[in-house]
């Protein structure tokens, strides 16, 4: 009975809500739907899995005979809240992997975007300083692309992936120009941004990107596979730049060049890239790809805490745009 | 006059022309009285000083030689010169220097400078609301699981960077670093330890941590890769925050983990292992180490001291970062430990 515990895993959940006393959780696949007591016997099977407590524990917090505990975890897993450690694959192709990437994509980027700020922004309530402080963390991210995209040609070992690389470097190394080019717009000159200092979660964002291509090509083909995900079309952002223009005052000039960069992403196809390269990857062990998978949604999970990171630094009116950096002869 | 080793900046005579109210400073005027606050620093002017510190305020750019001033304000150049030369005795003005590539100041003046600077940019970390939200019992389970968490991954991660400055230091500062590595590597342990008293060792040794806390320690990687000294400044800063077994630190920390255990007396052993760690900490003599590393460093430029003063400041907002994901990221998403991904998972 103790070995149930290590049998079983909770499936991530992406949102719950509570439509009229039911509890909904949202899966990459599908909704499952539970009562509030089930919800909470959940809850406290899904705490109960990575402890070191025993069934006995468990019998007694759910009020449940501790006969029944096990019927209760595999209905769980029947419903797709569990899964059992023992059904995964050993190994898979490429192409498969990028199969399940695709089918997750979606979910990831709902989560990544699943930050206040944007409500705040389209609604009104943001301001101007708050577009103008993501635009200059989003020049010092694309500048720090010059930073990790090298670096991941330097350490992909096999020809084809390589040239997939850096033939993707070759065509997004200069991009940052189109983000100058908004904040000189906004009344910036370019040695004022140039020499400014990004937040520490823009710079995580790199430094993250750095590690991901130190340890493994397609550990930084995913997140860069996120990243490209959130610019395959218009319609994802669009409307948070037109509704900024119009709310803050935001002049077009300063806005056009974002769209011309974007719109270069999707001509160069660059979303298309990680099927190109998994392509070339004939057998993943189970081991990598949950490797591969997991710098996939710390990504994510980067993404979240660079716009919570962003909204409360340049939320405070008494903080510098932009950011300097410390000179021992002026501060 | 400032000299070669002033740890205030200029470095020559001609560049004490272009007076610069530093850009830190602030500046309150009330009764006639004008203070200047810098660090720790303040300074009051009274009645001509004063009159005449208001007039010449704006022009204090370092980019206006004391002759335009004077010559703007109609007054007399040296009367200007007289009050400038006190302030920046004071520390809240410097005279602007062009030249990044001369001896600023020696390793000893820099330690003095860097602890200095150091307090004031790890005030918000003392103050940040996360702290208050675990002495009151407010913070959730997840919030103080995931503190310890957090903790442990980033104590742990002295393999990474403490590794890669050792790996990657320069000859005056390698026996500092591989002396630092040796005795630091085992300390994650000490946390694993109490964490072991609820999880299985393998959820913890698979447990992700939060982005902040790898940005924390990607950042120190970072700085060990490409500067010695500049990495040293930072984890410095990161050791100040240490208690060292100063009564009044001390006593501030005992006080919290006792309303710790108060409030959550589950974290009992976690409490326990987070005490055996500044022990050990303690027992090491840690605190001396960064003054042994100025001691035996070369003068520094002023480009160099720039970069170490730098990398301190970007470590304490990293710092300030690590606690706010402890608190935003584990109000939001309550899982933990964090389970990486595998195939079914997602």
């Amino acid at each position: 009975m103790a070995s149930i515990a290590t049998q079983y895993r909770a499936k991530r959940v992406y949102e719950i809500t509570s439509p009229e006393g039911r509890r909904q959780l949202r899966l990459s696949d599908r909704i499952v739907e539970l009562g509030e007591r089930e919800f909470d016997w959940y809850q406290k099977v899904a705490a109960w899995l990575p402890s070191v407590r025993g069934v006995a524990d468990l019998s007694r917090e759910l009020g449940m005979d501790e006969a029944k505990v096990p019927k209760f975890i595999d209905a769980l897993e029947k419903s797709g809240l569990l899964y059992r450690v023992d059904d995964g694959p050993n190994t898979m192709t490429g192409v498969e992997f990028h199969a399940r990437f695709s089918s997750v994509l979606n979910s990831w980027l709902s989560e990544a975007f699943a930050h206040p700020f944007w409500d705040r922004m389209m609604s009104g309530k943001g301001s101007a300083r708050l577009f103008t402080g993501w635009l200059i963390e989003l020049y010092h991210y694309t500048k720090n692309a010059n930073r990790h995209m090298p670096l991941s040609c330097a350490h992909a070992h096999e020809k084809p992936i390589k040239q997939l690389r850096a033939k993707h470097y070759a065509e997004e190394w200069n991009h940052y120009h189109y983000f100058m080019k908004s904040l000189k717009e906004l009344g910036f000159t370019e040695p004022q941004i140039a020499e400014s200092v990004p937040l520490p979660m823009t710079l995580a964002l790199s430094n993250f990107m750095r590690q991901a291509a130190r340890q493994d090509i397609l550990a930084y083909s995913i997140c860069s596979a996120v990243l490209e995900g959130t610019t395959t079309d218009r319609k994802t952002y669009n409307p948070y730049y037109e509704k900024s223009a119009e709310l803050y005052g935001i002049p077009k000039s300063a806005v056009t060049p974002i769209y011309q960069h974007l719109d270069l992403d999707v001509q160069y196809q660059h979303s298309d890239l990680f099927l190109d390269i998994m392509q070339h990857v004939p057998e993943m062990s189970a081991e990598r790809a949950s490797t591969v998978l997991d710098y996939g949604h710390q990504l994510v999970e980067h993404i979240w805490l660079w716009t919570d990171n962003i909204e409360k630094y340049y939320q405070v009116e008494s903080n510098p745009v932009p950011r300097r950096s410390f000179d021992v002869g002026l501060d | 006059m400032l000299t070669a080793s002033s740890p205030r900046g200029a470095d020559a005579p001609a560049s004490k022309d272009l007076p610069l109210l530093r850009r830190s400073a602030t500046v309150a005027q009330h009764d006639g009285q004008v203070v200047i606050r810098h660090l720790r620093q303040e300074i009051t002017l009274e009645g001509a000083g004063a009159e005449l510190f208001t007039r010449m305020e704006s022009h204090l750019d370092g980019r206006t030689a004391i002759e335009a001033i004077a010559g703007k304000l109609a007054d007399k150049p040296a009367r200007l010169r007289a009050l400038l030369e006190q302030l920046d005795e004071a520390g809240v003005l410097a005279f602007l220097s062009a030249r990044d590539d001369v001896a600023l100041m020696s390793g000893m003046e820099f330690y003095q400078l860097h602890r200095e600077h150091c307090q004031q940019w790890l005030e918000p970390v003392y103050n940040h609301p996360l702290w208050e939200k675990i002495v009151s019992g407010q913070a959730s389970r997840a919030q103080v699981l995931g503190f310890a968490f957090e903790k442990y991954h980033y104590i742990e991660a002295a393999f990474e960077h403490m590794g890669i400055a050792a790996a990657n230091a320069t000859p005056e500062m390698m026996p500092h670093l591989a002396r630092h590595f040796i005795e630091e590597y085992t300390h994650g342990d000490i946390y694993r330890k109490g964490l072991r008293s609820l999880f299985p060792d393998d959820v913890i040794l698979r447990s992700q941590p939060l982005p902040s806390t790898r940005a924390l320690v990607n950042y120190l990687n970072e700085s060990a890769q490409r500067s010695s000294f500049a990495y040293y400044s930072g984890n410095e800063l990161l050791q100040m925050t240490e208690n060292t077994g100063e009564e009044g630190a001390g006593r501030a920390v005992d006080d919290f983990y006792a309303a710790m255990r108060k409030h959550y007396p589950y974290t009992d052993k976690l409490i326990d292992s987070f005490i055996a760690h500044t022990r050990a900490d303690q027992n090491l003599g840690h605190t001396d180490a960064f003054l042994l590393m100025c001691k035996s460093v070369p003068p520094l430029t002023r480009r160099e001291v720039n970069d170490a003063l730098n990398v301190a400041k970007n470590m304490a907002e990293h710092l300030l970062l690590f606690m706010d994901g402890i608190d935003t990221f584990y109000a939001k998403f309550a899982t933990v430990p964090r389970p990486p991904c595998d195939p079914l998972s997602e």
